[in-house]
């Protein structure tokens, strides 16, 4: 499975370093307070990291307070034959 | 603007991509799929290895509730309500498993062997038969299937199918069973000694020897064969090579051997033979025959002189009441009543012993059974050797 796991990685990181190469050009963003400026690119792969480490947060607060209760509640009714 | 909707439109498709991926993590490094069980199976298993099986079954029937699924809890749980000796409950348990539709074909046969145990011990002997028979012909489990039969049939005394089952197993797994199906035929040929079908006992005792040949009960059988149809010195024969075969069956093979010696007139074979025991042999058994064959041939003395150094060499309690015995006719008196204390004294010692301990499972009886009532293996209950027994 590893290897395989590498190819694909090398796959998107080709695509990735193509993709910014092809979108170079600089865009201007204006966020209200700050106006900034910023590789096509660059813009692209922010919005996917932002996005993907926002969803992992979601879920691995949702498992670890479901566990956190579950927890708590096996220690709240201890067994009685 | 287009790129900012593209933009727009991938942060929700990455988040749901991270959401996913996280999920997945968090399965695989936690379990939590698992986790869910988990408590309450390491608490279950605490309450086993504290030998607290009431309240184990009170976890284990609960995880058993929660999910449905876990075909291990259900045969852990059946397992231990045998083992508790609820049969009836190990019974419905592992039933209830077996007609569970979508079991897999071989959790469905685990549950089987299962319930085959539990109506071999519940005693339904013909149900444990039909289910491990069923097992056997469909080659699931097949060789504890076939284990459990060969229990059965000798729990039946149903020798020849016995015989039939450990020849397949043996086939099977590759295994030895050449010992046991020997001492089946045995049972075969006393039984038919017993009936008095001689000429057949005769022909169990020969299978019996193609399968075992140093089989010391089939040359113990040969040998009362013999000596019941008059053939004293053969019997002599069979049971010197009964001694030979295995030296620790010495207690229960020498009255009978010096009944054929004295019949068959070869009295110097005996106590040649007996000599060459005392060499090899560390029990009491041979000193005390030669003791009484010195006796019968050149008195009281020389039988004293031979036991006291014997005793000397070989301490034993059987032999210090022999020497109590024979002395006792030469004292008089306050000496003769502690004698006879004396004497009471090491009866009782005998009487409260164990003879015989099985090898296996420490089984002590104090008649010899060439199965063990406890253990159910075949020759493994022999004479206790030590000051107080042989």
């Amino acid at each position: 499975m590893r290897p395989l796991a590498i190819v694909i990685l090398v796959i998107f990181v080709a695509a990735g370093i193509v993709l910014g190469a092809l979108n170079a050009d600089l865009v201007d963003y204006d966020l209200a307070f700050f106006r900034m400026q910023l590789p096509k690119g660059a813009a692209l792969l922010g919005a996917m990291v932002i996005g993907w480490l926002l969803g992992g947060l979601t879920a691995w607060v949702g498992v670890s307070t479901r566990q956190r209760r579950q927890l708590r509640a096996d220690q709240k009714s201890p067994l009685t034959p | 603007m287009n790129h900012l909707y593209v933009l727009a439109a991938l942060i929700p498709v990455a988040f749901v991509l991270g959401w996913w991926a996280s999920r997945q993590i968090g399965v695989r490094r936690s379990g939590a799929e698992v986790s869910e069980l988990s408590s309450d199976y390491f608490r279950g298993l605490n309450y086993l290895l504290n030998e607290e099986q009431d309240k184990a079954i009170e976890v284990f029937l609960k995880l058993a509730e929660y999910n449905r699924d876990t075909v291990e809890t259900h045969l852990a749980l059946g397992n231990l309500f045998r083992r508790r000796g609820e049969v009836d409950r190990a019974i419905r348990l592992h039933q209830h498993l077996v007609s569970r539709p979508g079991l897999t074909d071989a959790m469905k046969t685990v549950a089987l062997l299962e319930l085959g145990e539990d109506y071999m011990r519940a005693g339904l002997l013909d149900r444990a038969e039909a289910l491990f028979s069923d097992l056997v012909a469909m080659d699931a489990h097949a060789p504890s299937a076939l284990r459990h039969l060969i229990a059965i049939y000798q729990h039946e005394r149903d020798w020849h199918k016995a015989i039939e089952h450990a020849r397949r197993l043996e086939v099977m797994t590759g295994e030895e069973e050449a010992p046991m199906i020997a001492q089946f035929y045995c049972e075969l040929a006393e039984r038919s000694r017993q009936h008095g079908a001689r000429a057949e006992a005769r022909d169990y005792l020969r299978q019996a020897f193609e399968c075992q040949p140093d089989c010391v009960r089939a040359f113990m059988l040969t040998g009362r064969l013999l000596s019941e149809d008059g053939q004293h010195a053969e019997a002599v024969t069979a049971y010197e090579a009964a001694i030979n075969a295995d030296i620790a069956f010495t207690p229960d093979i020498l009255p009978p051997l010096l009944n054929s010696y004295a019949r068959s007139q070869q009295m110097e074979r005996a106590e040649g033979f007996l000599r060459d025991m005392l060499g090899r042999y560390h029990g009491v058994s041979p000193v005390l025959a030669l003791t009484h064959l010195y006796r019968q041939r050149d008195g009281e003395r020389a039988a004293v002189d031979f036991l006291t150094a014997q005793l000397r060499l070989r301490p034993s309690v059987r032999g210090l009441m022999a020497l109590i015995d024979a002395t006792m006719d030469k004292i008089e008196g306050e000496a003769r009543e502690n004698f006879l204390i004396l004497r009471d004294l090491t009866r009782k010692l005998l009487e409260g012993q164990a003879m015989y301990r099985c090898s296996r499972c420490g089984f002590g009886a104090k008649a010899h059974h060439w199965q063990c009532p406890s253990c159910k293996n075949w020759s493994t209950i022999r004479p206790i050797h030590g000051v107080a027994s042989e």
